[in-house]
């Protein structure tokens, strides 16, 4: 598997724990792999407790009508890209 | 001039507040009519069609157009495919009216775009009638397939006006409802629906989901009437954010405690005033919940205890007697307390289902020998949102696998976390299986992992 870099093994450290994710370790999450569905099986409820998680630790707020929603939560790897951005910005 | 008669009811109210807003787009009810006309007459002769539409202000079309042509609306719990199937067997001809990118559902698909910029429509308000079954509306039953409950044009308006004179969300200017439920279910139909169709409100079409959308809805759209739900509730509470005042906050599909109720007043500077009903009865009674541990019916409904142990309600709008899926204890003529639920069912982030119709799914998967579905702690979720978890006998399916089949057939939200496949279920002689035994089970499980 791709490796993941060092805030996207901070990112999904935040995703296990975040949404109490007992089976998944975190080093396992592929960066390029889906999260919802069907990768790790999300749904909405873990969106909403991860977008929670995601402003409290990084305060980066999540919307649903940023365009490129669906593609914010695609990956590990476009999560960590979309909250790094967004981080610097602010 | 309308073609009013006794046995008919208006499609909508006529009144001067906006009836949608889409974005900074205010539709007017002239302009609403005219998209529900051009849509009504796109429709394929039929009983009944999905209504599978997404957007608020899409939905309200696609309602009004079934309306109109004498049709029933078809909501179903969710998108599941083997839910979709099982109510088109009873429905063959009916087709769905969807605005997303539905892809994969089986059956034909009417696309609805309506955006409220079609014209006005002058002429008189179209008469519905009355007895015209509006909805069928479904919850999971304990046998079966999902068990259908219709609603009459004037069982809606009934119930609408009901509510309307105890919540009295009017104002001026009309406030704007700011939902996050969707309108498929029947508290969204209601309360960001009919409200607008058949009151002085103004329904919003978008959804907001994440608390800043919730925020930013609530910002653009003052004076604003916020219809939500615990869950929703408590993660916008969660979030940290600095809240605009909406002029009110409905909240409805489980209990809401009375330190939450009492936070979100602070946090919003509002009133929070709660709704109880079921998909069976539709909504029934309110309490401000700061002030209130009882609940109040709408005017005109009534309430008993019944011989069997189970309340039941009867107002306008139902036909006969409707039994509760709660333990209600009856307080005096109007008014009861909600002790919690019959023991059969469940309550996931707002979400009903019937743990003996999960079990009946999951054991009807091919390839599963026996599995059962444990629910979570009652009030385990105090943070969060606690899932069930499934002990499954399948020796030749993967968890994806029966994850997969599972999802065909119920919300998400009720999908097993975790689903543990194990070589037998820990049965009692007499075929029980205790609470006990799985949760030790499901725990030697989390250990060997």
């Amino acid at each position: 598997m791709a490796s993941q870099t060092a805030f996207e093994q901070e990112v999904a450290r935040l995703i296990v724990d975040s949404l109490n994710l007992e089976d998944v370790a975190p080093e396992d999450i592929e960066p390029e792999a889906a999260l919802f569905r069907e990768g790790l099986g999300l749904d909405s409820i873990d969106a909403l407790e991860l977008a929670l998680a995601i402003s409290r630790a990084y305060g980066v707020q999540i919307r649903s009508d940023d365009e490129n929603n669906r593609q914010i939560f695609a990956s590990l790897r476009a999560l960590s890209t979309h909250i790094e951005a967004n981080r610097a910005a602010s | 001039m309308t073609d009013a008669t006794p046995d008919t009811r208006p499609l909508i109210a006529d009144t001067p507040a906006p009836l949608a807003r889409i974005g900074d787009h205010l539709v007017s009810r002239a302009a609403f009519l005219a998209d529900v006309q051009a849509l009504a007459e796109r429709l394929p002769p039929a009983r009944a069609a999905f209504n599978l539409c997404q957007d608020r202000y899409h939905f309200a079309v696609a309602f009004a157009a079934i309306l109109l042509r004498g049709q029933i609306n078809l909501l179903p719990p969710n998108r599941g495919r083997t839910t979709l199937a099982e109510i088109a067997s009873q429905h063959p001809d009916a087709v769905a009216l969807v605005d997303g990118p539905d892809t994969e559902i089986a059956i034909p698909i009417l696309r609805v775009t309506a955006h409220g910029k079609a014209g006005e429509v002058t002429g008189p308000i179209p008469e519905i009638p009355g007895g015209q079954t509006a909805v069928l509306a479904f919850s999971s039953g304990s046998t079966g397939a999902p068990t259908a409950h219709a609603r009459s044009w004037e069982a809606l308006h009934a119930v609408t006006a009901q509510a309307l004179e105890a919540l009295a969300p009017e104002g001026d200017p009309a406030p704007t409802l700011v939902g996050t439920v969707p309108p498929q279910h029947m508290y969204g139909l209601e309360s960001t629906v009919l409200y607008a169709l058949l009151g002085p409100t103004t329904l919003l079409a978008g959804r907001p989901f994440y608390p800043e959308d919730v925020r930013a809805a609530l910002t653009a759209c003052a004076p604003a009437v916020l219809v939500t739900t615990p869950f929703h509730l408590k993660a916008c509470l969660r979030a940290g954010l600095e809240w605009p005042s909406p002029a009110r906050i409905l909240c409805a599909t489980a209990p809401l405690d009375p330190e939450a109720a009492g936070q979100a007043e602070r946090v919003f500077g509002c009133r929070l005033d709660e709704i109880y009903g079921c998909t069976e009865a539709g909504a029934i009674a309110t309490r401000r919940t700061t002030r209130a541990a009882d609940w109040t019916t709408y005017p005109g409904v009534g309430i008993h205890a019944g011989d069997d142990g189970r309340a039941r309600v009867r107002g306008p709008q139902h036909p006969e007697p409707v039994p509760l899926p709660d333990h209600i204890e009856v307080r005096g003529a109007g008014h009861f307390r909600m002790e919690g639920r019959l023991a059969d069912q469940l309550n996931i982030a707002g979400k009903r289902a019937s743990l003996a119709d999960l079990n009946r799914r999951l054991n009807a998967i091919p390839g599963v020998l026996d599995g059962v579905f444990i629910p979570p702690e009652p009030d385990a979720d105090a943070r969060g949102v606690t899932r069930l978890a499934a002990l499954v006998v399948a020796p030749d399916l993967s968890e994806t696998e029966i994850q997969a089949a599972l999802s065909e057939c119920m919300d998400p939200l009720f999908l097993p976390r975790p689903l543990v496949r194990v070589g037998h279920l820990p049965r009692s002689a007499t075929g029980k299986l205790p609470r006990q035994v799985l949760l030790d089970l499901l725990a030697h499980h989390g250990q060997c992992a």
